[in-house]
């Protein structure tokens, strides 16, 4: 083994001295062999003539025996690396066009996989999470499966279920942080017993939480987050131990998470916001016990036991809900269980739109690769005769090949590189460029992932652009050829072809992502131009939130907030000024089981539903929000409790469609079921629907209390401007310091902002595959571009003869351009065909807009087809400028 | 030229090699040479196959090289048998005479 290492070394590195004894060594022979014959009785130049012929091929024998040493792959592989380079410089501009197209491909398609590797594919900060799941109650009625879960029937599932080794709950809050610097709003997660055994992460500084940190007087303890603790604390190991104020009450820091654990589920998260640190809790027994009424809020994470697979558990737990159904009609009836795999859960409702991009730049490439296959294909034609004679003189076909594909793979190796670079510039431009937190993603990196894909890009878009050119050319008959002086060759012939073909397949595949761009930009319109139901221009939007040590009683609450907003009225610039707790765009609301009297009353589970929500004074027009029938609340109704309500035109239309709303009593269960019951609230006015989730879900029914009614020691002010909102910011937030110093004013932000940040994810995904529809395009109109240019210099003769026979400029124009309406017709037809099935696909990602809207694909059509016709006409011009006498002479 | 010679069977070349090297380290010359003398000229190794057929043998280690010196007082390339070389030979002379024999059986008796 190791000799023949050495032997092997020998003959690479050694490789002159090795040749040069191979030399001497068939010198050898040729001598002897010419000696033999002289003493046969030959003249000298006869013997040597017959030794010469005796040999054969000296060259043939050279090559074998380097090829019997054993090293002659990796030494032709720098013979053709050499050759290949010397072939590219030789040719700059097919160089240039390809390694460029090359780049632009594998760039575009490395900088998205990167986030989608970044985003699905990347390992999780959990341990194990196959068998991590998240577990949802199943709203049957108002099919939202990924529902928030209530305590009691939390508790239950703990207690019934065996698929799971542990389980836990956690629901998420907004608190002040007080203390050292300026206060601050931060988003606690309260998590029960378990919850870092479940996830199965321990922290990285401090011991964590013990079981005694839920019991009663023990809680009294955070775990902070990494990022939090980096940016808050700089950092400070001596900060475990050591207490923070949290709403005014000391609590211990005992540890800090690992750096990029974080657990934010989206879909039940009530503050919408990344948790900032952790805290225990424990679910009060009553709850347990069903003793108090039902309230959904928990999100539920659960560790599957060994050997459990995901169906196991969907089943058992689909089991247990029916039960809690039966035994609990009153609050389960309609309610299953939803059990989502981690990554799932984490990833899936960037999935539709990162699969969406994937493919769309894996069609980029295959265009950039049969864009440089037909250019290959067209040098090919130039080469013809040199590839001719190099197979005539006994190089075997696998040999020519190598060499053609050893070429493919230096473009590519280069073009591979440049796209690698493109692709980390491309991305951190692309990231930044986004709204924050859109993909939870900063910044992507060079790594070993990534290499390794950019790695296999190449390689794999190297055979596929290299191997039908170096396969035709390897395969055209070698006499022929030689003997060829016209250029109707068959091999030729196969090649205008495959050419041809090459750009009908560029064509559906640009046509796809076109029509795909063409879709989401037609989304992104109608949904832009989505009247959220209120006024977003120059309105101020921040929270303030009353810590219940300080403000403990609802009249001090409301006492507050009524002065608050006084004081602010008076700010220059202010028009008007109000608040709300639950505002549109800013994530869940709360929304309740209602009954209206009048009505048949039905079990919690059947009642009809309504979102929930409590408003300041002047609330409808500081919103811009129009009145449709009845009055807005009066002064006294603003001061205390009268039990009145204005609900808006999506309740009316659903609960009370037929009648006249105002007058009717309805009862809102959002307080104590026996206060509820017998205080009923007077519909006193319609207002319009507004669109609370964003301009892409319909407006839900919905309530507003004023403030007396129900107050929250957590409100959103409301402010309108005359100017911009941002001048109003630094006097408000004097007027707040000089009620109470130690709030914050948290979440500041303007309402355009908000919405336009609601549709974030609509205008990324619109901007990056309009991008990539533009290169294919770009791209498309380059290879039908080179294939009419090379076709009008190949039939220059043949047009040269028309002309001189007395065809007319216009009658050469037409040629030309009918052969490419022809490609164009063909790739349009199988472009749209593709389209409509794949555009399918996406449908989740489309907004007012069907995916075979045929707006969009006519629209698209005529683009692709305007693009390639100019494509066309531009060499076919050159055509009719062709001089009879030149292209007669034109070999 | 006497045109008695016969193409060698496949892989039989390098049979051929080991054992006429077998007694003596000869140089490429001398083995053509030599198994052209005792298979009274039937057997002719052409230059393009003898050649590659050392070197690949070299390469396994069967056999290795050396310079010497030769009859005529030039320097040449003398092929000698390895260890791994001999028991190589051994190998593939018993299976050789197995074919042979085996081969002869058939024709003799159909």
């Amino acid at each position: 083994m190791l000799d023949n290492l050495q032997f092997r070394l020998r003959s690479l590195f050694r490789r002159e001295h090795v040749e040069e004894e191979m030399n001497e060594e068939l010198r050898f022979h040729y001598e002897h062999q010419v000696e033999k014959y002289a003493a046969s009785g030959l003249s000298r130049e006869e013997a040597q003539r017959r030794a010469r012929f005796a040999i054969g091929g000296e060259d043939k024998i050279k090559e074998d025996v380097r090829e019997a040493r054993g090293v002659s792959f990796v030494e032709t592989l720098l013979q053709d690396l050499h050759y290949g380079a010397r072939m590219l410089r030789k040719n700059p501009s097919f160089t240039v066009v390809a390694i460029l197209t090359l780049a632009l491909g594998m760039g575009a398609t490395t900088a998205i996989f990167s986030v989608v590797d970044a985003l699905l594919l990347r390992p999780l900060p959990y341990g194990d999470p196959a068998s991590l799941v998240v577990v949802w109650e199943n709203s049957i009625r108002h099919s939202h499966p990924h529902n928030v879960v209530a305590p009691a029937n939390f508790a239950d599932w703990q207690r019934q279920n065996s698929v799971f080794e542990s389980m836990a709950a956690m629901a998420d809050t907004r608190a002040n942080l007080t203390g050292a610097g300026t206060p601050k709003q931060v988003i606690v997660q309260n998590v029960t017993a378990g919850f870092f055994h479940v996830v199965d992460v321990n922290p990285v500084v401090g011991s964590g939480f013990t079981e005694e940190n839920w019991k009663q007087g023990k809680d009294d303890v955070v775990i902070l987050d990494y990022g939090f603790w980096k940016e808050r604390f700089g950092s400070d190991p001596y900060l475990i131990g050591k207490t923070i104020d949290i709403n005014g009450k000391p609590q211990v820091v005992v540890g800090i998470a690992p750096k990029d654990f974080n657990l934010y589920v989206k879909d039940g998260s009530l503050t919408g916001a990344k948790p900032q640190m952790w805290s225990p809790w424990a679910v009060p027994q009553s709850f347990g016990d069903r003793k108090e009424s039902m309230g959904r809020y928990l999100t539920v994470v659960a560790r599957m036991k060994a050997g459990v697979t995901l169906a196991q558990a969907r089943d058992q737990m689909s089991t247990i809900a029916t039960r809690l159904q039966q035994q609990y009609p009153d609050t389960n009836a309609h309610w299953g269980a939803t059990v989502v795999l981690i990554r799932e859960q984490l990833s899936g409702d960037l999935r539709p739109a990162l699969v969406t991009l994937f493919c769309a730049v894996a069609f980029v490439l295959l265009i950039a690769c049969a864009n440089v296959s037909g250019l290959l294909l067209a040098r090919a034609a130039k080469r013809e005769k040199e590839i001719a004679i190099r197979t005539a003189i006994g190089a075997s076909r696998w040999r020519v090949a190598r060499q053609l594909l050893t070429e493919s793979l230096l473009l590519a190796i280069i073009g591979g590189l440049l796209g690698l670079l493109l692709a980390v510039w491309g991305t951190n431009a692309l990231l930044a460029a986004s709204p924050k937190g859109l993909l939870g993603l900063n910044s992507v990196s060079l790594d070993n992932r990534l290499l390794s894909f950019a790695v296999a890009a190449t390689l794999l878009s190297s055979l596929l652009f290299g191997f039908l050119p170096s396969y035709v050319a390897t395969h055209s008959p070698i006499a022929e050829t030689l003997k060829d002086e016209t250029r109707g060759s068959s091999a030729g012939g196969r090649r205008r072809l495959l050419r041809h073909a090459l750009v009908v397949g560029q064509m559906g595949l640009a046509m796809v992502l076109l029509a795909g761009s063409g879709l989401l930009i037609r989304s992104f319109i109608r949904l832009a131009g989505v009247n959220p139901g209120f006024e977003t221009r120059n309105l101020l939007t921040f929270q303030v939130s009353l810590p219940r040590s300080k403000y403990a009683k609802d009249p001090l609450q409301v006492a507050f907030f009524n002065e608050f907003l006084a004081r602010i009225e008076r700010v220059p610039g202010v028009r008007s000024v109000s608040m709300e707790n639950y505002p549109p765009l800013t994530g869940l609301g709360a929304a309740t089981s209602i009954h209206i009297l009048g009505q048949p009353q039905m079990a919690t589970a059947e009642s009809p539903v309504s979102g929930s929500r409590v408003v300041g004074p002047d609330y409808f027009s500081t919103m811009g929000i129009p009145m449709l029938q009845g009055r807005t609340f009066s002064n006294p109704e603003l001061n205390e409790a009268r039990h009145v309500v204005i609900v808006n035109q999506a309740f009316v239309e659903k609960h009370l469609a037929g009648e006249n709303p105002l007058g009717k009593k309805v009862v809102i269960h959002m307080r104590d079921d026996k206060v509820d019951e017998q205080n009923p609230s007077e519909i006193i006015g319609v207002c319009g629907s507004v669109r609370q989730m964003g301009p892409g879900e319909e407006a839900k029914p919905n309530a507003y209390w004023p403030m007396p009614e129900l107050p929250y020691s957590r409100m959103t002010v409301l402010v309108r401007t005359s100017n911009a909102p941002s001048s109003v910011v630094a006097p408000i937030r004097y007027e707040l310091r000089q009620m109470d110093p130690e709030l914050p004013m948290a979440s500041i932000a303007t309402m355009d902002q908000l919405l336009s940040d609601s549709i974030s994810r609509s205008r990324f995904t619109m901007f990056v595959l309009g991008i990539f529809a533009a290169i294919a395009l770009a791209l498309t109109a380059v290879g039908i571009y080179g294939v009419i240019a090379y076709s009008v210099a190949q039939r220059t003769h043949e047009i040269g003869i028309r002309m001189a026979l007395g065809a007319q400029r216009r009658n050469v124009l037409g040629l030309v351009l009918r052969q490419g309406t022809r490609l164009t017709l063909i790739g349009v037809g199988i472009g749209i065909v593709a389209a409509l099935a794949l555009t399918q696909l996406m449908s989740s990602l489309l907004y007012g807009v069907s995916a075979t809207d045929p707006v969009t694909f006519a629209a698209v059509i005529l683009i692709l087809a305007a693009v390639a016709f100019f494509a066309t006409f531009v060499p076919a011009r050159h055509a009719t400028q062709v001089s009879p006498i030149v292209a007669l002479r034109y070999e | 030229m006497p045109d008695n010679h016969v193409d060698l069977p496949q892989g039989t070349l390098d049979l051929l090699i080991l054992k006429t090297i077998n007694l003596q380290p000869l140089h490429g010359w001398a083995i053509s040479e030599r198994i052209q003398q005792i298979s009274n000229e039937v057997l002719q190794v052409q230059q393009g196959s003898l050649y590659p057929a050392l070197h690949r043998l070299e390469r396994r280690g069967w056999i290795k090289a050396r310079w010497g010196t030769s009859e005529n007082n030039r320097r040449a390339k003398y092929y000698e048998l390895t260890r791994a070389g001999r028991k190589q030979l051994e190998a593939e002379e018993t299976s050789w005479r197995k074919l042979t024999t085996a081969i002869a059986q058939i024709l003799e008796t159909t």
